[in-house]
């Protein structure tokens, strides 16, 4: 990447420069486009400030690598199985339509009108989970409408930073809402390995396991749950990827371990106690742990940093209720799926439980 | 048979994240006026624990051996006679970094099983060295930031100061200057200087600093140092080492693929943004606090608040800001809040 970057710089640095001057010496130039190229430039540059308090030096690690991380962890965690396993033409145009929709469209018009001084990285993140958390079906509008809700809903609660609840998650909670049709019936089997013979929307739909199992009781078999052959949301299949992705993000610190762990390990644990008590009517603890959006939302959405308490402890609390309302949700309602309001639940929880370990912790 | 970190759970490996070769070149200065001479330390209160920081943990700081000298033994029979000579009834302390197990084993040879000295084997972690983080490993105690520990019993010296309370002290010879490491992106190369007590910064750094770079000096380290703009300063004792940074104030492309460019410069690498909870800061705190809450309180304007979260244990070691992604300055915060406290 290095090598390739080298011989562009001094053209592309020389260009920005100039421009930079240009915005900067014309009231009119920097009144319509300052923001916008500063966001830009933001994006291709780093900033020229210098430190004035101690300490003098910087460790050389800012958000946009963190955000970068993240993104490079869910490209390997769903973007090439989803590939593999429904066909490019299902996953890059979905893609597009909510980045354009998202940043380019979204976020382009909310820094000219409200004179912010950046794109946020976090915008990539969130319009990158968006197709994942649709079905593989959805309508191409629908992911637009989605990518631009969840960066609209971002921008008016103050911009990453201050989001109270994973924006993706919202606008997804949004479309159930809005148009459930889709969000209920548009699961098709993947085409794994037949990319040329893409069916399109003929495809036959199926439904997801979750249904299947609340319907009749049918359990698939666990290889093909964490493989990814079965029904589920784009993004949601291929678990073994997205656990994989996921323990890379733990262990470069960019995910917090405990709150997978708790996560996981209270979805368990309770999937457990319920089987024991009440057998076969509720669905069993490994079935639980691989279907649905479990994994992806348990590495992916319930660790997005912003929207979880900053104490160390109280991640494990935020982990547990998670898995808590999970497993109410999946096992005594009609609901299908409980990831996502229970992760929603939580984020807004988030804020109480934070403060009361800070009292706990600090003896007010 | 290693004796880590214990109560010790953040901090950063420095000296792994910033290799700087030191070449042998030592270089003798002398000031243009009469040099000053080294202040005997003097305690007194009974001095009952004496450690020896033998554990440097910033790159840019005095190595052991400019000290040592190879001839550990020699060092190690100095500071016997020292112990025999000013405090016959203290014990004495060798924390030595566990990246010099060569000296470690030496120490431990001489120490043999006697009763008045023990060696200690540190993690070579940013700040292992701070008082507070020493006086908890070796003796378990817990003293203030800030706080004078003779009143404990407690005297922690140098290398370089037990050399020259030998050479003062017992061989009667005037020590008037000082070994000094002088290291940084804006100097040439980095070396080893030995200067005379008194010596102004302005004459060390002459023809030293490489050409065409605007350049920021700080004393002591650029983490917990202080800058100095008045290069007429004059060096003393306290002077350990000499930090010359290169002042990167431009933008610089594609920052994402060539992260090293930029580091160990002023350069902030990266902007401001707001908190992003990433844990970050109280995961490398050495005395395990939350950093953090102080920002949080801070940009609500509760600045009183800031300092119920036991902010007087912090120990001011600059790595919370430091690793923040988000470049925050919270050490800054800490020290305003921290004031705001003493004139209540
Ligand atoms: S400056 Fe204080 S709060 Fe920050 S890491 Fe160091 S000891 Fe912890
Ligand atoms: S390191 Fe900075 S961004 Fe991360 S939690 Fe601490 S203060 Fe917030």
């Amino acid at each position: 990447m290095k090598k390739f970057l080298k011989p562009i710089e001094p053209f592309l640095d020389k260009g920005l420069n100039i421009a930079e001057s240009f915005i900067h010496t014309h009231r009119t130039a920097h009144f319509l486009f300052g923001g916008l190229f500063d966001a830009f430039d933001g994006l291709l540059r780093s900033p020229k400030e210098t430190t004035q308090t101690l300490p003098f030096i910087r460790n050389n690690y800012d958000v946009k690598r963190f955000m970068g991380a993240v993104l490079v962890a869910l490209v390997g965690g769903w973007v090439l199985p989803a590939m593999y396993l429904f066909g490019w033409q299902c996953v890059i145009p979905k893609l597009l339509i909510s980045f354009i929709a998202g940043t380019f469209i979204v976020d382009v018009l909310w820094v000219i009108i409200a004179r912010e001084d950046h794109i946020s990285e976090g915008g990539f993140v969130t319009c990158l989970f968006i197709p994942a958390i649709l079905p593989p079906q959805a309508p191409l509008w629908l992911v637009g409408l989605g990518a631009a809700l969840a960066i609209l809903f971002r921008n008016i609660l103050g911009g990453v930073g201050n989001n109270l609840v994973n924006p993706a998650l919202f606008s997804r909670l949004f479309l159930t809402i809005c148009f459930p049709a889709f969000l209920v019936t548009g699961y098709q089997m993947p085409l794994a390995g037949m990319q040329g013979t893409y069916a399109g929307l003929d495809a036959v739909t199926h439904a997801t396991p979750f249904t299947a199992f609340k319907t009749n009781g049918e359990i698939p078999s666990y290889l093909s749950l964490l493989l990814g052959t079965e029904t589920g949301s784009l993004g949601e299949t291929c678990r073994l990827a997205l656990i994989i992705s996921g323990l890379w993000l733990m262990k470069i610190k960019v995910a917090n371990w405990r709150i997978p762990v708790s996560y996981l390990g209270s979805v368990f644990v309770l999937s457990v106690f319920f089987s024991l008590i009440m057998g076969k009517t509720v669905a069993p603890p490994l079935f639980q742990l691989l279907s649905g959006g479990l994994i992806f939302g348990a590495f992916f959405m319930a660790t997005d940093p912003i929207t979880t308490t900053y104490n160390q402890t109280a991640k494990w609390i935020f982990g547990a209720g998670c898995g808590f309302v999970t497993v109410l949700i999946r096992d005594f309602t009609t609901l299908p799926e409980g990831v996502m309001y229970s992760i929603l639940l939580m984020n807004l929880l988030a804020i109480p439980i934070q403060s009361l370990m800070v009292k706990i912790r600090y003896r007010l | 048979m290693k004796k880590e970190t214990m109560g010790f759970k953040g901090g950063f490996h420095l000296l792994d994240a910033y290799p700087l070769s030191v070449c042998n070149i030592i270089d003798e200065i002398s000031s243009d006026s009469t040099p000053e001479t080294f202040q005997f330390p003097v305690f007194g209160q009974k001095i009952k624990h004496v450690i020896v920081n033998l554990c440097p943990t910033e790159p840019w700081a005095l190595p052991n051996w400019v000290i040592l000298k190879h001839k550990t033994i020699v060092f190690f029979n100095m500071i016997k006679e020292i112990q025999k000579t000013y405090f016959s009834d203290a014990r004495l302390y060798l924390a030595i970094t566990e990246k010099e197990d060569r000296v470690v084993e030496e120490a431990r040879n001489f120490a043999g099983g006697e009763d008045w000295i023990r060696v200690f084997s540190l993690s070579a972690k940013y700040p292992q060295d701070d008082p507070v983080i020493l006086t908890k490993i070796v003796l378990g105690m817990d003293v203030n930031f800030g706080q004078d520990t003779k009143p404990f019993g407690i005297l922690i010296l140098d290398p370089q100061t037990i050399s020259a309370m030998h050479e003062q002290g017992i061989m009667r010879k005037d020590v008037t200057s000082r070994y000094l490491a002088l290291s940084g992106t804006g100097l040439r190369e980095n070396e080893i200087i030995h200067v005379e007590l008194g010596t102004s910064v302005e004459k060390i750094l002459k023809n030293k600093v490489r050409e065409a770079v605007t350049f920021r000096v700080f004393i002591n380290g650029p983490l917990r140092g202080k800058e100095i703009t008045d290069f007429s300063q004059k060096i003393d004792w306290s002077v350990n080492n000499i930090v010359v940074l290169e002042e990167k104030n431009r933008k610089a492309l594609f920052p994402m693929f060539k992260a090293d460019e930029l580091a160990f410069t002023t350069n902030l690498i990266g902007e401001s943004r707001r908190c992003v909870y990433c844990n970050f800061c109280d995961d490398i705190c050495p005395v395990d606090l939350e950093p953090a809450l102080y920002y949080h309180s801070y940009v609500r304007g509760e600045k009183h608040k800031a300092r119920l979260y036991n902010m007087g244990k912090c120990i001011e070691c600059g790595l919370c800001s430091f690793i923040c992604p988000s470049k925050l300055e919270l050490q800054k915060i800490i020290i305003e809040c921290k004031a705001l406290g003493k004139h209540e």
